[in-house]
């Protein structure tokens, strides 16, 4: 007896869960709207963790703030020779900061551009393989009364009266969810 | 000692002399326009008789590009390019003008030029305005410098091409920073989403047994289009897209664009609203099957 209970609580449990199809399609739908929020920030972190060249950057322009100082206090009528000298070198090091700048923006747009591509193709697998699961069950039924006369629609492309199709329920929490994340945000 | 007399005459004199001058110096202007106009000819490549068609048979003003989209005037009141002689072959009233005006001046017949019918040849080298032109002039000073308008047109073009490309460049520049591709909440979009929230509960929990779920929606819609005037309006920026600027170029007017993008808006909050909706009905439903299913459970 005891036996029996435990199996209709299982199964019961079982029903439940196969009958939350609907959520499960709004947790991926709000997973992937809310990594595609902080996508920004994800980036940066990865920037700053794979660029090492930050700290060069930095002595580079510390460098340069100390010759331009230097190069300020000089009097050019006085001290002609260490005066153009020191604009040289001045010149020398922005040119190879600005080099070093160039090759860094063209890495983190590069780096960018791969995280959204990567991010792009995990998304659309993800709805694939939800819309390949879900084809012909509706993620829930309600009465065909209630949804009328656009029951066909709603039911796309399950074909079941009065079920909600994954399409349609898709597109809905889509929306949804993005209107709720912006508010948030 | 001068009398009167002398004096008039001497006046007299004058501004016969000055009128010749001033006709002279109208004749030496014309003709340096014409020359241009057979230079941009041949420079543009148009062909006389091309032209020729084109002025006297076109009578559309030229579509002027506003990269102002929130102008609201239609197209078709921009102001007209005014040539600097026109004017004076439509009749004013200018003092300095060398066309004669309509009473008592010895160029008196140039008037007939609009009355319509060929043009008496009043003057040398004035040239014979035919009656299509001529009428073309009166109506739209603009049209007869055709070939110098096409180029013109052309060069316009390029202008706004150019300075919708450097709008487009801001305005991504301004997406990158934001980075947000949804419309603003304002009030009245808040107000409308809460409504279809709270509706679609009430429906849920009343309504649904008996009509479709739609038609409330619906109702509401129609509320919210009598409402609308009641709530602070907001000032919707126009975004210069690449679609909007290929519009502008091919040449549909700021004012049918604009209007389209306003309908787009308005649907796509409607849109919006049907999906809270429902979403909102489903998963209140959802929510009542699994408090009831645990109350039979526990009973």
């Amino acid at each position: 007896m005891a036996a029996l209970g435990t199996q209709t609580k299982v199964t019961k449990v079982v029903a439940k869960m196969a009958g939350c199809s609907w959520f499960l399609v709004l947790g991926s739908v709000f997973l992937c709207n809310l990594f595609k929020t902080l996508l920004p920030s994800i980036f940066s972190f990865l920037s700053k963790v794979l660029q090492k060249d930050a700290e060069h950057e930095r002595h580079m322009r510390a460098e340069i703030q100390e010759m331009k100082k230097e190069h300020n206090s000089v009097s050019m009528m006085d001290e002609f020779a260490r005066y153009a000298r020191l604009e040289r070198k001045i010149n020398k090091m922005t040119d190879k900061l600005k080099t070093h700048v160039k090759s860094r923006t063209a890495q983190q747009a590069k780096m960018k551009w791969v995280v959204n591509i990567i991010f792009y193709i995990l998304q659309a697998a993800l709805m694939i393989s939800l819309i390949w699961k879900y084809y012909a069950d509706p993620v829930t039924v309600i009465p065909n009364k209630w949804i009328s006369p656009l029951e066909w629609l709603v039911a796309f492309p399950s074909g079941v009266a009065g079920g909600v199709g994954i399409t349609c329920w898709l597109v809905v929490c889509n929306k949804v969810v993005s209107i709720g994340l912006y508010s948030i945000s | 000692m001068e009398s009167p007399d002398d004096t008039t005459q001497k006046t007299s004199e004058e501004k016969s002399g000055l009128s010749s001058a001033q006709r002279r110096a109208e004749i030496r202007r014309r003709k340096l326009l014409m020359n241009s106009e057979d230079r941009m000819k041949r420079i543009v490549g148009f062909t006389k008789s091309e032209s020729e068609n084109n002025g006297a048979s076109s009578r559309v003003t030229e579509p002027r590009f506003h990269l102002d989209l929130d102008r609201i005037e239609p197209w078709s009141a921009s102001s007209p390019r005014l040539s600097p002689f026109l004017p004076e072959a439509v009749g004013s009233s200018h003092p300095h003008s060398s066309v004669p005006e309509r009473t008592g001046s010895p160029l008196g017949d140039c008037s007939k030029v609009l009355g319509g019918g060929v043009v008496e040849d009043v003057t040398p080298g004035v040239r014979q305005r035919p009656r299509g032109e001529a009428q073309l002039a009166a109506e739209d000073p603009s049209h007869s410098a055709s070939p110098r308008g096409g180029l013109q047109k052309y060069l316009s073009r390029f202008d706004d091409a150019m300075k919708l490309r450097g709008q487009l460049a801001n305005e991504k520049q301004a997406q990158d920073a934001a980075s947000s591709d949804t419309e603003e909440l304002d009030s009245f979009r808040l107000f409308r989403l809460v409504g279809s929230v709270l509706l679609a509960i009430f429906v849920r929990v009343f309504v649904c047994k008996y009509l479709s779920i739609f038609a409330p929606f619906l109702t509401l819609e129609l509320a919210y289009m009598g409402l609308y005037k009641y709530f602070p309006k907001v000032e919707k920026k126009t975004h210069t897209t690449v679609l909007t600027a290929a519009l502008l170029l091919s040449g549909i007017p700021a004012e049918v664009i604009n209007r389209s993008m306003d309908t787009y808006r308005k649907m796509g909050d409607v849109f919006a609203d049907l999906c809270v909706y429902f979403f909102t009905f489903i998963l209140s439903h959802e929510v009542l099957l699994l408090v009831g299913s645990e109350e039979t459970e526990s009973l």
